[in-house]
Formats: C-alpha cells, structure tokens, sequence
C-alpha cells in the first residue's frame, strides 16, 4: 500500500533539524501546517523549479542540509536539473520524488509513462552519488536518518498515494517573493 | 561599429563587480556563473575553465539557470546567467515568475548570436537577434548593449541595477567574444 504523504511529511518535520526544505504543489499545503513557520520556501510560480531551486541553496549554503519535496510530474518538467545537480555534485542536496503518477493538482492526470517511469535509474544515469526508492513508511522511518546524512546528491523516489490536500483545494500560503524575503532573513543573508 | 569584446576583459569585470557585491567578505568561491553554454560567448566560458576565482554550474536548461540562481541569492550568493538569446525566449515563464514576481534579482549576460555587425539588432535578418529587446521590454526588463570594450561600466551598473530593483536586469552581448 502507498505511503501517505501527510505521514511522510510528519515523520520528516520531525527529524530535518535545521534542514532547508523546499516543498513543490501537493506537499505544500501539509507542509504549511506542520512547519508554518520554518526554514522551508515552497517552489510557487514555476513548477519544475524546485530540484534547481534546492541546488541553488545546497551551493550557497554548504554547511547545511538541503530537502527538495519534488512531484513525478514536476521534476519531469524540468528533468535535466537531475544531470545539472550531479555536475554540481552538492553533499548537502537530499532529493526526495513523491512519486503517485498523476499530475494531482491539476486533476490528476495521468503523468508521461504514468508510474512506470523510474527516476531511481535515471538519477543514477545522471550521476547522483546515492538513489533508491522506498515503498513502504516502515523501510521510510527507518531510513530516514540517513536521508538527511549520506553525501549528497542522494535521490529518494517515495511511492505514495495522493495528499488531502492540493494547492487548488487549499489555496493560501504566502507568494513566492515573501517566502523568499522571510528565509532570507531567517538565514540572515538579508543585508 | 560594434567591436568583439575579449573574454580576460569580461571575466575581471565579472570579478571586479562580485568583489564588491561581496564588500568586506572574502568567501570563495567569489562568484558564481550559471550557464547554459552559448557559441557567442564561448570564449569566455573557455576562459573560465581556468579560473578558480569564479565558480561555473553548467544547466542543462535556462529554467534551471533562474532557479538555481533564485537559490544562490537567498543565500547570499552573487551570480550571472550567460545564456543566448534563444535561452532567453525558452525561459521567459521562469524569468517571469523568479525574478520579476519573485523579486529575485537576477543579472543576465544575453549572447546575441548570430548578430550581423553592420546592421542594427531591429534591422537584423534573424527573428532571434530582432526580437531580443522587443522581449525584454515587453517585459520590463532594463537592459544594455555590450557594444565593445568601451561599455564594460554597463557590467556592474546593470548587475547594482537588478539589486537596487529586486528583479531582472540584462546586458546584450553583441559580437561574439574573443
């Protein structure tokens, strides 16, 4: 049986320490009500954006442990970033795939391939340093330790089923461009 | 008449502006060019191989070349994006929603490809070199040409530009450098 996401999502609240997470659509609206106010940005206004946005963060940011929530259906959107995060090489990039083969937000269509597509392969073909997939919460708790300590880029392709909540169901949250100024100053880069 | 601008004299400008993006912090690398490689501007991306200073993350796409440069800015990182001119249409919903809805300052270095030296970009016999500026304006977007070596002051000045603005700021490469 799938993970549910919500389940996911607590158990990692729970264990991210001082982790930047970057949620993206079907995460975000969980995510909001378990670390309201956190270091987290949400990838709002550009789907497919939020593994290059983690990059970004793990680069600026080496010391400090770095979680991509991504969609299937938004990391293929921009699925080159998979060979671009293995060219930069970032330790501190954990790169976690809700994967439920549905475009959940906007539907839930079906994505391309549908759950047969394998992002463990291909983020291995890319070059992540670490990839696997977890399908049930009891392999996931217990891994999960490892997810915020293995040398990075490790990908995590998590098999769950569709989230309460979608960002069109549970609209809220702040714009992009206030979650970026609070992190900022949460991060004190501000100045 | 435009003149091709050399790549040593592009990479010390791009040095000289991180430099004092950066004022007294002496983190390295100093700053980071993000880039989705570009003919027009190969030599420099040639040049920057050797470089230590300077920190190049080669993106498979422009989209991701907003993105990761979103990221580089929340945390304190000063950046370019060296991408062409048809990277420059590929991207513009993430242009769009990264730095201009987002707020992320972000400095572009456009390369002209294709551009003729005798002809004004308006006048150009190529869509991708006319529709250049036309784009940005529509969007808002300031920008200047990089002529020649003479207007290597529009490097920093645009970069300080996009920060004072909270948003996208370009200058259009307009020869291919040397």
């Amino acid at each position: 049986m799938a993970m549910k996401p919500e389940d996911v999502l607590r158990a990692i609240a729970a264990a991210r320490g001082d982790a930047i997470c970057v949620p993206t659509m079907t995460t975000s609206p969980a995510w909001r009500t378990l670390a309201p106010d956190d270091l987290s940005i949400g990838c709002v206004g550009f789907m497919g954006g939020a593994s290059s946005l983690g990059l970004g963060l793990a680069l600026a940011m080496p010391r400090r442990r770095v979680v991509v929530f991504d969609g299937d259906g938004s990391l293929l959107m921009q699925l080159g970033s998979l060979a671009t995060i293995a060219g930069a090489a970032p330790r501190n990039l954990t790169h976690l795939i809700f994967k439920n083969g549905v475009y959940h937000t906007s539907g839930a269509q079906e994505i391309p391939g549908g759950l047969t597509v394998d992002f463990v392969q291909m983020a291995k073909g890319a070059g992540y340093r670490k990839a696997y997939a977890v399908t049930e919460f009891d392999e996931f708790k217990r891994r999960l330790p490892s997810m915020f300590s293995d040398e990075g880029p490790v990908l995590v392709e998590l098999h769950t089923g569709l989230a309460d909540k979608t960002p069109m169901t549970d609209r809220g949250g702040l714009p992009f461009n206030q979650q970026v100024d609070n992190l900022r100053k949460k991060l004190d880069t501000a100045s | 008449m435009p003149e091709s601008i050399p790549a040593p004299l592009i990479i010390d400008t791009l040095k000289d502006t991180f430099r004092e993006a950066r004022g007294r912090s002496t983190r390295e690398p100093l700053g980071w060019i993000l880039s989705v490689p570009d003919t027009h501007q190969k030599t420099v991306l040639a040049a920057l191989d050797k470089e230590r200073a300077l920190r190049v993350v080669t993106c498979a796409t422009e989209d991701e070349a907003n993105a990761v440069a979103a990221g580089l800015w929340i945390g304190g990182e000063p950046c370019v994006l060296m991408i062409q001119h048809a990277g420059l249409y590929a991207s513009v919903n993430t242009l769009r929603g990264v730095a201009m809805d987002g707020r992320v300052p972000i400095f572009y270095m456009i390369g002209l490809l294709s551009r003729e030296k005798d002809r004004d970009l308006k006048d150009s016999r190529h869509s991708m070199v006319r529709y250049a500026e036309p784009l940005l304006d529509t969007f808002g977007v300031p920008h200047a040409r990089l002529e020649g070596p003479d207007d290597m002051h529009r490097i920093p000045e645009y970069y300080r530009l996009s920060r004072e603005r909270r948003g996208p700021a370009a200058v259009l490469v307009g020869l291919e450098t040397t």
